[in-house]
């Protein structure tokens, strides 16, 4: 398809237009090829229930865009875009979820955000964080329903931020970072966890004086309970391969990642009595969402603002916003409700830093 | 249409479709007064009464007035009818005031009086159904009930039994009404659309 451009007929595709010598086709298909380590990983931790999930998402996608296009006579599967969205709400949901959560959050997603406005590349918002957005409105309790991972400590399977949460609202502030809390709430990381962080702390830390905190490394590579596409250097890994192919650009992901990690790392420790710069910036960064909405739905060509100042606005805006909801809000892990508030922005960010043909640029250029 | 006028029209719309029974009792309030209040300006016609459409100034006032009027005996009947329905519905039976500006409609002034009385029992039928088709779609998915009138045995709550513990959420909120609305009005400009191309629509779209 990337004959598009060099072949004397005109091939009109769907949008974003964008100049990156690559078709919109590709550009999908190596967003799905980059999440299959991330995939892998999960479906090696959560075995066949994760399958499920992820199974039922995509199958629900694909169905539901096929569906909206048929009786017009079109066939949209092969541009990959539904089964990404389906890929990426499976990948953000948990494995526990029941059938039904999967389901209507993918054919929530192509049914009313993409294709009631007319399909791909005229959604105004992302398909897939808007349809785990409605999933976790609508059912807050099976959307988050988790089981432990393969090795993981057995027991009542809470994801890390949850289990923080809850043990915040039960022992009210108590001023340490947010592993420290897990340790004292009594939550319990994987026994290779627990060897690995012993052996560093004792061989590797202890002569300068440091230690980590037990579920650094679980936290890390997402070996915890909760969503099944978690293992953040697996899907910075696969964004990294995007950026490299400019299938996506790096300004709002980092910026949208750095803004959240300084808000933590400075005001984060105020709802947990630790005071300013206690925040736990590492920790939130790593659990939750918000590595895959960063790399996988703010970038989203589709929905992010086409000037560089609106993609800085937007980025801050993104971060400011997760912070805000993951700390006081009650809609999980507050990346899907930002990204889906900041869609919203983006056409006024446009509008806004556009620079109009014949008007005088704005500010000192 | 005026914008702000058409925004107040959609509070009640939005507010009152979470069960089906508030959304009986709020259509039934502006069939009630839209009726009335079409009935009132074509008779007065001697003052400005805004038949030229209700965003003409004083004329808007005046129909203002009428409808403040009528919607305020509505208020009163139906806490005199149904207290625990007066008390739900609360501050958007006044609204029905706005509201039937919002979706009326202007007549060509030559209009009979009847006329003009069909043409408001029409629109506030339609209304009145667009509300009731919304708040069922709403509570049936949003909270997995119906509520309706309690009639001798029946308890006046039909419940889904396989919905009401995991229901639709998020239909139940704000959002979920605009949701609605928006199909719904996608649903008729399409019917609206095919029957013009069809040819065979005689009648006003």
């Amino acid at each position: 398809m990337s004959g598009a451009q060099t072949s004397p007929a005109l091939h009109p595709q769907s949008a974003p237009h964008l100049r990156v010598g690559m078709s919109t086709r590709r550009m999908t298909w190596l967003a799905v090829a980059s999440l299959v380590p991330a995939l892998g990983f999960g479906l090696a931790l959560f075995g066949i229930p994760g399958l499920v999930v992820v199974g039922v998402s995509i199958g629900s996608a694909l169905l539901a865009e096929l569906a909206t296009t048929l009786p017009f006579r079109r066939f949209t599967l092969a541009d990959g875009s539904a089964l990404l969205t389906g890929l990426i709400v499976g990948l953000l949901l948990p494995a526990g979820a029941p059938v039904y959560v999967p389901a209507a959050a993918s054919a929530f997603g192509i049914l009313v955000i993409k294709q009631s406005f007319g399909g791909l590349g005229r959604n105004w918002m992302n398909p897939a964080m808007g349809g785990v957005l409605f999933a976790t409105v609508s059912w807050p309790g099976p959307a988050s329903w988790s089981i432990p991972p393969l090795g993981g400590a057995a027991g009542p399977a809470a994801p890390p931020l949850e289990a923080l949460r809850s043990a915040v609202s039960a022992a009210g502030p108590h001023g340490a970072t947010p592993l420290a809390a897990l340790d004292k709430a009594g939550y319990a990381f994987s026994s290779l966890d627990a060897s690995a962080i012993d052996w560093i702390n004792a061989h590797l830390l202890a002569p300068v004086g440091l230690a980590f905190n037990h579920g650094a490394l679980d936290v890390l590579v997402g070996h915890v309970p909760g969503a099944i596409g978690a293992s953040a250097p697996l899907l910075v890994l696969g964004a990294a391969y995007l950026l490299r192919r400019r299938v996506i650009r790096w300004q709002l992901p980092v910026i949208y990642l750095a803004s959240f990690a300084v808000l933590s790392l400075a005001a984060g420790g105020l709802a947990s009595g630790g005071g300013w710069l206690a925040g736990g910036p590492g920790f939130h960064l790593l659990s939750g969402n918000i590595v895959l909405a960063a790399f996988y739905a703010a970038s989203d060509p589709v929905t992010s603002p086409l000037t560089r100042t609106g993609r800085w606005v937007l980025g801050i805006s993104l971060g400011a916003l997760t912070f805000l909801m993951r700390y006081f809000g009650s809609w999980g892990d507050g990346a899907a409700a930002a990204i889906v508030l900041g869609n919203c922005l983006t056409p006024l960010l446009d509008q806004w830093t556009s620079h109009r043909p014949g008007a005088a640029p704005k500010g000192a250029a | 249409m005026n914008a702000a006028l058409l925004v107040l029209g959609l509070c009640p719309a939005i507010a009152m479709t979470d069960t089906v029974i508030h959304s009986v009792w709020i259509s039934a309030g502006l069939l009630l007064v839209s009726v009335l209040s079409t009935l009132a300006r074509r008779i007065l016609r001697a003052v400005p009464t805004g038949d030229r459409g209700p965003a003409d100034g004083p004329g808007l006032i005046a129909a203002l007035c009428v409808s403040s009027v009528l919607t305020a005996g509505f208020e009163a009947g139906l806490l005199a009818v149904s207290p625990e329905a007066s008390t739900s519905i609360g501050i958007y039976a006044p609204l029905i005031a706005v509201n039937v500006l919002a979706v009326g409609e202007p007549l060509p002034s030559g209009a009979t009086p009847a006329r003009s009385v069909v043409g408001a029992v029409g629109r506030g039928l339609g209304l009145g159904a667009a509300l009731i088709l919304i708040a069922l779609v709403r509570e049936t998915l949003g909270a997995g009930t119906i509520t309706l009138f309690p009639v001798g045995a029946f308890k006046g709550t039909i419940v889904i039994s396989a919905l009401v513990d995991e229901p639709v959420r998020a239909l139940g909120l704000a959002g979920g009404a605009l949701l609605c609305l928006g199909y719904l009005a996608g649903v008729l400009q399409a019917i609206g659309g095919a029957r013009q191309r069809a040819g065979a629509g005689g009648e006003k779209p």
